[in-house]
């Protein structure tokens, strides 16, 4: 009875928490810079339709909307603006009473402009945030909390290394990330195992993989002179896509072998404890056992990433009357190719952190004779 | 020949090498999952609904990963229903709040790659987010599932005297060593993808509010989150399931 009570209280506790910070969100105006507006009225007028040269239709409509100033200034000040919207939404979006939007006001010879600049979304980003620490939590109470603390540090030095890769503005700046990406993996691994023998172990699997997976692909798309790969269609692009491609290949690709890699390794560390008689056959046959469960699984985690991001643009091109090839290049291609050269990069792991671990501990403690 | 019909060789190769057979089946169910992607963005673009596309090509993907990875059929049955259990919470979780969020379609610093599109193209971007976003998720929740149900039937099997809250009590265990890694698999492989975006938004001097605000980077994180979410559901649907089961049979053994 009292461990019920203990438990209810926990679970009113932690939705208290939620109810507060959404409050908060909500009305957390006042800490920005940027006139804030709340929509207290919506003027819709008739939508109209459009039709364009592949046949697609579609109803864009305006609406006149009167904000109520919430921050800085012009707090309290009633703007009216115009908005247009599609029924797609491709670039736009409908307002709708109560919600917030963040506005550019210009003063010029007294008039007053207002210009809608963005939506007010950081309310969503936080709760889910929050939903996401409270799982955790029911799940494994601090434990599961620190199981976050890997991701959160891996973050915080990736932003880092983007920074200072804008900051120098290398030429060569995929050798930047790609030794970003070997602090990456000594950061998770010394996270996860501690900087033990396992650990080295591990974290030479998981370079050699990485590496040898890297040079495949590069051989390839070399001789292949990157037929079918446009590298000018990467998003976003501000600095040698190429370049940018492989950097985003190196740091996708590391925590699916990262995964085999640990799975893999630390299974036959516990194997060897268990049972010392062991030999270094036995322990690579059995790696590779392991190796062979988890590398499909990983390539299908990496394949469903890499290729969903491509939908909106996809149907976008095939929507205004592109091919199905000359999508498949322009959108898609990219994808592929990461998802393939991770995927090699994984297979390369097995018998790489197999033999590896074999070596380590076959070679070390053979009680078998 | 291009370059992605010989990288698909060479992975074909090395994938019946490392695994025989079993690589060779793996392989092809990636195969076969990308056949699916692509038909799914086709009958969307055909004008079916994205969001009924996206689910029923998600079981098909989850059939596919789960079945075809996995000979232990026990274990998959389990697997299965978990990861189709997830997929429909996920879906009422996701509907609701990516509407609110607004993060459909196209952000403004991919206007440069849009500009020469017409964008009123009567797809609805929303729900053809909702379907990206189910999507992205299921490759992960189908190797927790399976992890965490053959750990658990191997368990049961080496100690069929265990009882059901220590069974529960290592399928939080086991979903715990295989949550970190995990999540570690999801980040890499999605902030890898945002490479170019994350210098873009440095080059733009965007300060701390714009990054909590901004579309695209508020739709980047929501998809981290959600996989995350995601991967908890689905370790804890399946200790539940294994559990479940376990009675059951020791119900039957004591009639």
């Amino acid at each position: 009875m009292k461990v019920n009570t203990k438990t209810w209280l926990k679970l009113a506790l932690i939705l208290v928490s939620g109810l507060c910070l959404y409050i908060f969100l909500r009305n957390d105006a006042f800490l920005y810079q940027q006139p804030i507006g709340k929509v207290v009225a919506v003027k819709q007028a008739t939508p109209e339709k459009t039709t364009d040269v592949y046949n697609n239709s579609d109803d864009t409509t305006r609406q006149t909307l009167t904000l109520e100033i919430l921050n800085g200034k012009y707090r309290g000040q009633s703007f009216k603006v115009n908005n247009t919207y599609s029924s797609s939404g491709g670039l736009d979006q409908k307002y709708h009473l109560g919600q917030q939007i963040f506005v550019n006001i210009h003063e010029h010879r007294g008039q007053k402009d207002v210009v809608i600049s963005h939506y007010k979304r950081d309310v969503y980003l936080i709760m889910l945030s929050w939903l996401v620490v409270v799982l955790l939590y029911l799940t494994m109470q601090f434990q599961g909390i620190r199981s976050l603390l890997s991701v959160i540090l891996n973050f915080v030095l990736f932003l880092l290394i983007v920074q200072i890769d804008v900051f120098l503005n290398l030429t060569n700046f995929f050798w930047l990330f790609a030794i970003a990406a070997l602090l990456f993996t000594a950061l998770s691994l010394a996270l996860v195992i501690g900087l033990n023998k396992q650990f080295s172990v591990t974290f030479l699997a998981i370079f050699l993989g990485t590496t040898s997976a890297l040079v495949i692909g590069c051989l390839v798309l070399y001789f292949t002179k990157s037929k079918g790969v446009h590298y000018e269609a990467l998003d976003f692009a501000t600095q040698s896509p190429k370049q940018l491609f492989l950097a985003a290949t190196v740091i996708g690709l590391l925590g699916a072998v990262m995964d085999a890699a640990t799975d893999i390794v630390s299974t036959l560390f516990e194997m060897k404890r268990s049972q010392p008689e062991l030999t270094k056959q036995q322990l690579f046959k059995s790696g590779q056992v392991i190796g062979r469960s988890v590398m499909g699984p990983l390539i299908n985690v990496l394949l469903l990433i890499f290729f969903a991001e491509t939908f909106a643009m996809s149907v976008l091109y095939f929507k205004t009357g592109n091919s199905i090839a000359y999508t498949f290049e322009w959108t898609m291609a990219l994808g592929v190719v990461q998802a393939l050269i991770s995927g090699i990069g994984i297979v390369l792991t097995v018998p790489l952190a197999s033999f590896l671990s074999a070596q380590f501990l076959g070679g070390k403690q053979n009680v078998g004779n | 020949m291009s370059a992605i019909s010989i990288l698909t060789l060479i992975l074909a190769v090395l994938m019946l090498i490392v695994g025989g057979k079993a690589g060779l089946t793996a392989f092809f169910s990636a195969v076969f999952n990308f056949v699916i992607l692509f038909i799914t963005v086709i009958l969307i673009t055909g004008g079916l609904p994205p969001v009924w596309v996206a689910f029923f090509a998600g079981v098909c993907i989850l059939a596919i990963t789960i079945y075809m990875g996995n000979k232990d059929e026990k274990t998959a049955n389990i697997a299965f229903k978990a990861t189709l259990i997830v997929l429909i919470v996920m879906l009422i979780l996701i509907i609701p709040l990516d509407h609110f969020a607004q993060i459909k379609g196209f952000a403004n610093e991919q206007s440069e790659e849009i500009e020469a599109f017409d964008l009123l193209v009567g797809v609805n971007f929303e729900q053809l987010l909702i379907a990206t976003t189910v999507l992205s998720t299921l490759g992960a929740i189908a190797e927790a599932a399976i992890a965490v149900a053959s750990g658990l039937n191997e368990l049961i099997e080496q100690r069929p005297t265990i009882t059901l809250p220590e069974v529960f009590k290592s399928g939080k265990t086991i979903g715990f060593q295989i949550m970190g890694m995990t999540f570690n698999t999801l980040f890499f492989g999605m902030f890898g993808s945002d490479l170019a975006l994350f210098i873009l938004l440095y080059k733009l001097d965007a300060d701390f509010s714009y990054y909590l605000n901004s579309k695209i980077f508020v739709k980047e994180c929501l998809a981290v989150l959600y996989s995350a979410i995601a991967v908890i559901f689905v370790i804890w649907i399946t200790t539940y399931l294994v559990g479940k089961k376990l009675n059951e049979k020791r119900a039957q053994i004591d009639k």
